[in-house]
């Protein structure tokens, strides 16, 4: 199942991205890693992926709900399910005024807290990933 | 102040202008000069000078009047009167319209050498004054930014490696370094629960709980904490008890932090606590106040520690082994009470039991 599927993973810390990745090559994905958002959506635009982890800080902010909105008004990568990585929980919301980073928020969308389980994540990335497969087999 | 201080001279004789202009040539000061009140006014909105010079006795708008303007519109600008009719009387007169030092014409080149450089000085320290306030508020209000990224990031970092590696080792570790492994995981989740709690001491903005206030009812809020709470309750065999009064008024309130704030004092309850014990939660009316009140048979509170309850940040005597408590729970529900314009009291007889009491005027 796990083997082979295309992951993309952006956040500007190196040393939790090694963590992550770890257990993702572990499982068998192939992960693609960028460090900030401009790589980011570049390697989205670049090659095909089958699940977007995603950070929110970055840069001078929270950078990765930008990256969100794009993706959703991108008619090529909108069908692509996110599991959002963060540090920040929900209740911390008032960093960004009238930014819902809520996991309904988009209704694929998951929000973990870093640090993650490895178990938690397993089970987060593979569900969201057949989810999406569901979905585009529904669609035809 | 940028490199160069600005200075105005406001002064109805030119020869003194001209004078003053004169003495502070190569001192690198930008110097500017104006010949009544309404253009040195003027001058002061557009240049906003570090220091201005002043002459009280001008034909059109008087020199104190100048002041005050001044001082009006930046109270950073440092003033200096400058007049040749010295009285004590008019000098006091200027100080008390926000200038800061007089000089008496006539004055020689060195006087006003000294004086320019000490209203400067002023100046600058006025602006230092300023800029550290201000960081200490930016410090204050960004503290939960700062402690989530430049705390949190690491700590999250090498517990994220933490799990890699275990779960790449999880074959060939031996029983004892699992447990050396566990130790530590267990310690920076122990770190992370700190730095989230006072993440959450920091959130709890009152302005937003008072924009969700809805009319709301203390049954509710009793149901839904004790059904949070039960799990941990059952486990110790402590049966929670509510007693609510019937045809109690609802309030106007934000509901989910109020769950909040009841459950953080049901969860003290509970921990505090011998096992098979009771819990009694109360909820009554009276001077048109909604009184919830939380009542168990455990522990109690030293008499000592009782005063510093409710106070931000602190662990009672007995508390400071206790690994999962950092003492914020109650800091939390005290600024969720009082964001109702409630209230919230402590009674406790060591060895027989702490009641906690949360008052909110009804609106109605």
């Amino acid at each position: 199942m796990t083997q082979g599927k295309k992951l993309l993973m952006i956040d500007d810390d190196p040393d939790f991205v090694e963590g992550i990745k770890a257990i993702l090559d572990a499982a068998g994905y192939i992960v693609d890693v960028t460090y900030n958002p401009k790589d980011g959506l570049k390697a989205l635009q670049e090659k095909t992926y089958d699940l977007l982890l995603l950070d929110i800080m970055m840069g001078r902010g929270a950078e990765g709900i930008m990256i969100a909105r794009k993706l959703r008004k991108d008619a090529k990568l909108r069908e692509m399910p996110v599991l959002i990585i963060t540090g920040i929980r929900e209740q911390m919301a008032f960093l960004f005024p009238g930014e819902s980073i809520h996991p309904r928020f988009v209704a694929v969308d998951e929000l973990v807290e870093k640090p993650v389980e490895p178990k938690l994540l397993l089970e987060k990335v593979s569900t969201l990933i057949s989810m999406a497969e569901a979905r585009k087999a529904e669609a035809g | 102040m940028e490199n160069q201080p600005k200075i105005l001279i406001i002064d109805d004789e030119e020869v003194v202008l001209d004078s003053c202009t004169l003495i502070l040539e190569g001192g690198n000061y930008s110097v500017t000069t104006a010949s009544d009140g309404t253009q040195g006014l003027n001058l002061v909105r557009e240049i906003q000078p570090d220091l201005v010079f002043v002459d009280l006795k001008m034909p059109g708008i008087q020199g104190i009047e100048v002041l005050e303007h001044i001082t009006e519109q930046d109270p950073t600008i440092v003033s200096i009167v400058i007049t040749g009719y010295a009285t004590v009387t008019s000098a006091v007169e200027a100080m008390k319209k926000g200038a800061y030092d007089f000089l008496p014409k006539p004055f020689t080149p060195d006087e006003f050498r000294i004086i320019t450089k000490r209203g400067l000085e002023r100046r600058k320290l006025m602006l230092e004054t300023i800029a550290l306030r201000k960081e200490k508020e930016m410090l204050r209000e960004n503290f939960a930014a700062i402690v989530s990224h430049e705390l949190k990031s690491p700590l999250g970092a090498i517990q994220q490696n933490l799990f890699a590696l275990t779960a790449e080792l999880s074959q060939t570790l031996s029983e004892s370094q699992n447990a050396k492994f566990e130790r530590m995981k267990v310690r920076i989740d122990d770190l992370l629960k700190l730095i989230n709690s006072w993440l959450r001491v920091y959130s709890v903005d009152i302005s937003k709980i008072k924009d969700n206030f809805t009319t709301i009812s203390a049954t509710s809020i009793i149901s839904k904490s004790i059904e949070s709470i039960e799990p941990h309750a059952v486990r110790k065999d402590i049966t929670i008890v509510p007693t609510i009064e019937d045809n109690l008024n609802t309030f106007e309130g934000d509901e989910g932090s109020l769950v909040e704030a009841v459950v953080n004092i049901l969860g003290n309850a509970v921990k505090y606590s011998h096992t098979n014990s009771q819990i009694k939660v109360n909820a009554r009316e009276i001077d048109n106040n909604i009184e919830i009140s939380i009542s168990d048979s455990g522990v109690g509170i030293q008499p000592e520690d009782l005063p510093y309850m409710l106070s931000d940040f602190f662990r009672g005597k007995k508390d400071q082994t206790s690994e999962d408590s950092h003492g914020m729970g109650l800091t939390i529900s005290k600024r969720i009470v009082e964001a109702h314009n409630g209230t919230i009291s402590v009674a406790s007889t060591p060895s027989k039991g702490t009641t906690f009491t949360i008052r909110i005027p009804c609106i109605n």
